[in-house]
């Protein structure tokens, strides 16, 4: 007997395997819910090995997926950067624009308020070569109608009058330049005096004064008086910024700062002529009516 | 050779010049443009006898007050001295073509400043002293390194270098 199961043992493995099965299918049919529980209860204890390895499964996935796109992200990448960079260039375009519409449009503004005034706009091509003197060049001369002693100004106030003219180009002598000398007024007080560069470095104005007594306080605005023989009366020049007794006390003087910024002179205005003894509208400095 | 001749000076003083009136100014603020002159007097100056230095000094400084139009001798006297100067320092000093080159003209303008000054006060500019020497840090580094980089890129050398290089039938 022992040697006929012995023989036979592997069939009769398979045939006991298959009575199991049956037994067991036909079993858990019956017993469906139950079976059920037990299947759950199984993949509760292996859930954590479960859920790492598809944790696993798609960042392999993924990491497979970032290689296989990483030539196309490189291309993209190449591409978003080239759009980057034209955009930042159409940024720096537009910013340069507006400054520019800013800057013409206070010019177009200053035309259109000084009626009766005819005014030649010009661009500035250079500077002096000495720090301690103060001119510029512009790109106007003799063939646009500018002539030596034109006031010079900007929609922010006075730049300075024609010193120099050739028939392409003109010398323009700032204010801020030592032997400038501008006929100016304080507003406030009414108190005159002569305006000259005092520092080449910080840019600003030694206000002298006539007046024994000026009455000039730190704030006021100083405009042209209109005595001088260069530039019309009313025009913005600055703002003082400190009252001093000049030596021995006997005459007053004052520091004004320029209310034009000479680092960022592009274009200016010549004034080839205006109505004989007009005054500038108060919006650019001039003194009220 | 070519950094030895007077029509060489002209051009590279006119060069100097325009940078100095029309670029210079956008990029640095009113009374602190430094000067773009200085370091072309001292390269020259650098590799010339002290009589050859002052002549390019000269004739830089006179281009420029030209160009300024306004005192006439100013910038003329100045460089000449600088010229000279800087032609007889680098005699006495062993020479490169970066640290001698950048350390004169840091000395050339620190004596220039003042002498400036005085020849103002001379001609009747009376500028307060402090004012005036503000700008002298940045006009000191400016000088320091645009010469020796100006120097490189127009490959100044030596006369001695040169001779040796070419030949001694130069």
């Amino acid at each position: 007997m022992s040697g006929f199961i012995y023989r036979f043992r592997r069939p009769l493995v398979v045939i006991l395997a298959v009575m199991l099965g049956a037994l067991s299918l036909s079993y858990t049919s019956s017993v469906r819910g139950k079976v059920v529980e037990l299947s759950n209860l199984l993949a509760t204890v292996v859930s954590p090995a479960s859920s790492s390895l598809t944790f696993l499964g798609h960042q392999v996935g993924a990491g497979v997926n970032t290689v296989s796109q990483l030539f196309a992200l490189q291309q993209e990448n190449q591409a978003l950067k080239q759009k980057l960079l034209l955009y930042n260039s159409m940024k720096l375009e537009l910013t340069q624009l507006m400054a520019d519409n800013g800057r013409l449009r206070g010019l177009l503004d200053l035309r259109g308020t000084l009626t009766g005034w005819h005014l030649q706009a010009a661009d500035v091509i250079s500077r002096n070569p000495d720090s301690w003197f103060q001119t510029l060049v512009i790109d106007r001369g003799t063939s646009s109608g500018i002539q030596t002693g034109m006031a010079v100004i900007v929609p922010q106030g006075v730049v300075g009058r024609i010193v120099a003219v050739s028939p392409t180009t003109a010398t323009v002598m700032l204010v801020l330049d030592p032997k400038s000398g501008v006929g100016a007024m304080d507003v406030r007080s009414q108190s005159v005096g002569v305006l000259e560069g005092r520092d080449p470095v910080n840019g600003t104005l030694t206000f002298q004064l006539f007046a024994h007594h000026p009455d000039v306080l730190v704030g006021d605005a100083v405009v042209t008086s209109g005595y001088s023989q260069y530039y019309p009366k009313g025009l913005l020049v600055g703002q003082v910024v400190s009252v001093q007794h000049a030596q021995f006390g006997l005459t007053e003087q004052a520091v004004v700062l320029p209310s034009v910024n000479f680092n960022r002179l592009q274009t200016v205005m010549v004034v080839l002529s205006h109505p004989s003894g007009s005054s500038v509208p108060p919006i650019f400095g001039g003194s009220a009516p | 050779m070519w950094q030895f001749r007077f029509p060489t000076w002209l051009v590279l003083f006119v060069f100097a010049l325009l940078v100095q009136t029309a670029l210079l100014p956008v990029i640095f603020p009113v009374g602190y443009v430094p000067s773009m002159v200085l370091p072309v007097v001292v390269l020259i100056a650098v590799y010339e006898t002290p009589r050859r230095g002052l002549a390019a000094g000269l004739l830089g400084g006179l281009m420029m007050d030209v160009w300024s139009g306004r005192t006439w001798g100013l910038n003329a006297l100045t460089y000449a001295f600088i010229g000279y100067l800087v032609a007889i320092l680098q005699g006495k000093i062993v020479r490169d073509q970066v640290f001698v080159p950048g350390l004169l003209a840091g000395v050339a303008q620190v004596a220039a400043t003042p002498l400036q000054w005085v020849l103002l006060r001379v001609a009747g500019y009376h500028f307060a002293w402090l004012g005036f020497v503000r700008p002298l840090p940045s006009s000191v580094l400016f000088a320091m390194l645009m010469t020796p980089a100006i120097g490189g890129i127009l490959r100044f050398r030596s006369r001695h270098e040169i001779e040796s290089m070419y030949g001694p039938d130069l």
